[in-house]
């Protein structure tokens, strides 16, 4: 029994496919490469394999982390080498690690995320990054409408707090934003929010789609 | 694989946009630069169905190991693709290199059933391509087509440049290797015509009767062969089968390792054209099947696997052949499938082997509600061995019980529609006698499909039921079949008699494909997009008499539109056939037997089966 880290990147178009899709293509990429993974018990054994955050349909990530265990210790680096070549193209495993021993799992230490969405712009904007800053954070509160996850009701939710740190570059006919915001269990804010008030303060007419969001890392409680 | 900023815009508002992205593990990226032929192939429907078609893998593979072939996929978009596709401007394109399909050498279209042809149209549309083969040059791709509905070419004759007839392994192959060694349509047609199971309807003019039927094909080249014969691989243990199939990111209908074992049936059911046009029976040795299902899995992952047949315990070594495969899944934690199974006391072991605690439903097929009508189609089960697998199938614990059954099939009676009732009743009440007055969770479903008659079958000469007889048959079995535990099902009437109308139709019904094409009507298979209000203008404005085509009995003077093709059966057999139909005798299984349906003077019949000798009449 040996329980590791995979870390790697998903870019270009697979990032249309979704968590569930990543899930069942790594089962099968273990399979191929002959790793023997552990399997949960009970009448549905599944593989033991989480990633510490899903990442939504569309998103592109740099720094994606899948924590498995096996029934064999294979070694970091060999893992990495067998899997390396039966990624479909936009995958890349960047690392390969054991696990230091500890109860909780990846995605119960995730605290935070930190994204950079590009939002093009149709007109030229007439602010600087900071005209920016202080137009959408000096707001008292940043309203807007969030699912709830027990009663699945829209309820008006601040997210404010939940923003660690924002940041804005114009560049020629893009806006980027670099996002640290709080994600995991217990405070979790999807950048989804902050892409629709971002473009309403702003009074952009930027479509959703046409809006690019890449994770670049995620931080961890000690 | 990057793509343009449309296009990911597209990506983010559809739903499933892992459909149109390519990329999966086994895909296959070639320099289309360094190729001499670049041919895309075309499944008519949704990339989910498409790719659970294993004809798909199997022709990619064999193409794509030809280094100067490069052979893409293309899948029908789904509605709200298609919309952003059309607003946009953006051409339909294939899945390994976004390329718009109208820059392609050949274009194949695969026709697995009727109610996809109008996908077709909307596919060629979508591409850019003029319709009808009279109206591209040159510079368009080749329009080409096969699979079992190709068997009756003539609703698509006026679209279609060529359809392939019969197995494709050698001929697809055969055929874009010709397109590479000609400089023009023209002589890449003629060329071809001369291989076994190539039919181009441009070389044939049709002249009709005054009664509407076929009076001749006149040829328009007098190269054309007289009839097309169909192309038969002969030995299919060597036939070229993939082990790198391609696996799919998102979920399909089939999702998993498949390994034909063997092509063709020997039970002559006298409505089924697979069982017709596929003969005769040639079998993989088990060895191959072991082997080729050992790498398959190792080369894609997949944790189910399934084998491939029209029935699967009649492969002349099933029994060792599932012992080793069930010893292999189990030893790699792969879960068997065996569809289509007899249910005899050795299905019974394995199959409580395989499905352990978790047991799917048994299905049975008796297609028809009593004796005398299955002699009638030929099906050869009676109601003892059904009722005998049910109760061995309840005592190991089986909870659910499916039945199919057909509607209107030739020489039917109310009498056997109350048979229909009488069986799902009885096996009921077996459960009740085998585990006691509350009998459990048990269920049965039965369901009824609508009986349409294809070409190339005994019943190519039968009338379809009109949909008043269907839809009164219905009404009856609802109340017959108002049993406690008992589910029942019908098809809907509508499409079956629009899959009648292009099953068995000639040229002209070609104009109502176009109709409907115009008038916006795709997706027919798919019941929330059928749209009937617009089929019925569309038979008005064409003028397409459905009573011609389907509520009529045909003569066997008739010529009929699919006679030029040969099924390599002959028609004798087939009138012979229906003939001991209205009799209602049957006809033995043709390991028994030969029973003269001609194909042997083609082919060897039971190539790479362990057989004892069989006679040949």
């Amino acid at each position: 029994m040996a329980k590791y880290i995979l870390t790697f990147s998903k870019t270009g178009t697979i990032c249309y496919t979704s968590h569930l899709d990543m899930m069942k293509m790594f089962k099968r990429v273990f399979k191929r490469a002959g790793i023997k993974q552990s399997y949960s018990q009970g009448f549905n054994p599944h593989p033991k394999m989480t990633f510490a955050q899903p990442l939504s349909l569309g998103y592109w990530g740099l720094g994606e982390l899948l924590e498995f265990e096996t029934e064999e210790d294979y070694g970091a680096d060999n893992i990495k080498n067998i899997l390396a070549p039966l990624m479909p193209e936009g995958i890349v495993i960047t690392d390969c690690k054991e696990a230091e021993p500890s109860k909780k799992t990846l995605a119960a230490k995730t605290e935070a995320a930190e994204y950079i969405i590009a939002v093009p712009l149709h007109e030229k904007i007439d602010m600087t990054s900071s005209d920016i800053y202080d137009k959408y954070m000096g707001q008292e509160k940043i309203l807007t409408y969030k699912k709830q996850k027990k009663k699945k009701e829209l309820a008006e939710v601040d997210i404010k707090p939940m923003i660690r740190d924002l940041s804005f570059v114009v560049e020629e006919e893009t806006l980027f934003v670099t996002a640290y915001l709080d994600s995991g269990s217990t405070s979790n804010l999807s950048p989804e929010l902050v892409i629709t008030t971002l473009i309403e303060c702003l009074g952009l007419d930027t479509e959703r789609s046409e809006v690019q969001v890449m994770r670049r890392k995620m931080v961890f409680a000690e | 694989m990057r793509i343009d900023k449309e296009l990911d815009n597209m990506l983010k508002k559809v739903e499933k946009p892992a459909r149109y992205i390519g990329g999966e593990v086994n895909s296959i990226k070639k320099d289309p630069e360094k190729v001499s032929v670049r041919m895309g192939f075309a499944f008519p429907d949704t990339y989910e169905i498409g790719m659970s078609y294993m004809g798909l893998q199997i022709l990619y593979n064999i193409l794509n190991k030809n280094d100067d072939i490069y052979c893409e996929r293309v899948f029908a978009p789904a509605m709200d693709m298609e919309e952003l596709m059309r607003e946009c401007g953006r051409e339909l394109f294939t899945l390994e290199t976004f390329t718009p399909v109208k820059e392609l050498d050949i274009l194949g279209f695969t026709l697995q059933y009727e109610l996809s042809y109008t996908n077709v149209l909307n596919m060629l549309q979508l591409g850019n391509i003029p319709l009808k083969s009279c109206d591209r040059g040159e510079e368009h791709p080749v329009i080409i087509a096969g699979g079992p509905c190709a068997y009756n070419p003539e609703p698509l004759a006026d679209f279609i440049d060529v359809f392939l007839i019969g197995d494709g392994e050698e001929l697809l192959e055969q055929v874009c290797i010709a397109k590479k060694d000609t400089s023009s349509k023209e002589e890449f047609l003629k060329k071809i015509s001369a291989y076994n199971g190539v039919y181009v309807p441009s070389f044939y003019d049709v002249e009709y009767n005054e009664d509407g039927t076929v009076k001749a094909y006149n040829k328009v080249w007098d190269g054309a062969p007289d009839r097309v014969k169909r192309a038969v691989i002969s030995d299919l243990d060597k036939a070229e089968f993939p082990v790198n199939n391609i696996v799919p990111f998102i979920d399909t209908v089939h999702d998993r390792s498949v390994v034909e074992t063997f092509r063709g049936c020997t039970r002559g059911c006298r409505f089924c054209q697979a069982g017709m046009i596929y003969r005769p029976v040639r079998e993989r040795k088990k060895e191959t099947v072991r082997r080729l299902a050992e790498e398959q899995i190792k080369n894609t992952g997949h944790d189910e696997l399934s084998l491939l047949s029209l029935s699967t315990s009649d492969h002349s070594c099933f029994e060792p052949m599932a012992l080793d495969l069930m010893k292999m899944c189990k030893e790699q934690n792969v879960a068997l499938s065996l569809p289509s199974l007899r249910l005899d006391s050795f299905s019974f072991k394995v199959l409580d082997e395989i499905q352990g605690y978790r047991k799917s439903g048994l299905t049975f097929a008796p297609e028809a509600g009593s004796q005398r009508l299955r002699d009638i189609i030929n099906k050869n089960i009676t109601e003892e061995d059904i009722y005998g697998a049910v109760e061995q199938a309840i005592g190991l614990g089986w909870e659910t019980i499916k039945l199919y059954f057909m509607a209107g099939l030739p020489g039917e009676t109310y009498e056997d529609l109350d048979g229909i009732g009488k069986i799902a009743k009885n096996i009921i009440d077996i459960n009740f006698r085998v585990r006691g007055r509350k009998g459990g969770r048990f269920r049965v479903t039965a369901s009824v499909s609508n009986f349409v008659p294809k070409a190339h079958t005994p019943f190519q000469w039968a009338a379809q039921d009109t949909p008043e007889q269907f839809i009164d048959k219905h009404n009856y079995l609802t109340k017959q079949l108002h049993i406690k535990g008992v589910t029942f099902n019908y098809h809907e009437t509508k499409t079956s008699v629009l899959e009648a109308v292009f099953a068995r139709g000639d040229r002209r019904v070609g104009k109502a494909l176009e109709k409907a094409h115009q008038l916006g009507c795709k997706f027919d298979g798919w019941t929330e997009h059928y749209n009937d209000e617009l089929w019925q203008q569309v038979f008005a404005e064409t003028n397409t008499d459905i009573a011609f085509y389907n509520y009529r009995e045909r003569s066997y003077d008739e010529i009929l539109p699919w006679d030029i093709i040969d099924p390599l059966v002959t028609r004798e057999f087939l009138m012979r056939e229906n003939e001991k139909a209205k009799a209602a005798q049957t006809t033995a299984d043709c390991r028994q037997g030969c029973a003269g349906c001609g194909i042997n003077k083609h082919t060897e019949c039971f190539k790479g089966a362990e057989l004892p000798e069989v006679k040949h009449g």
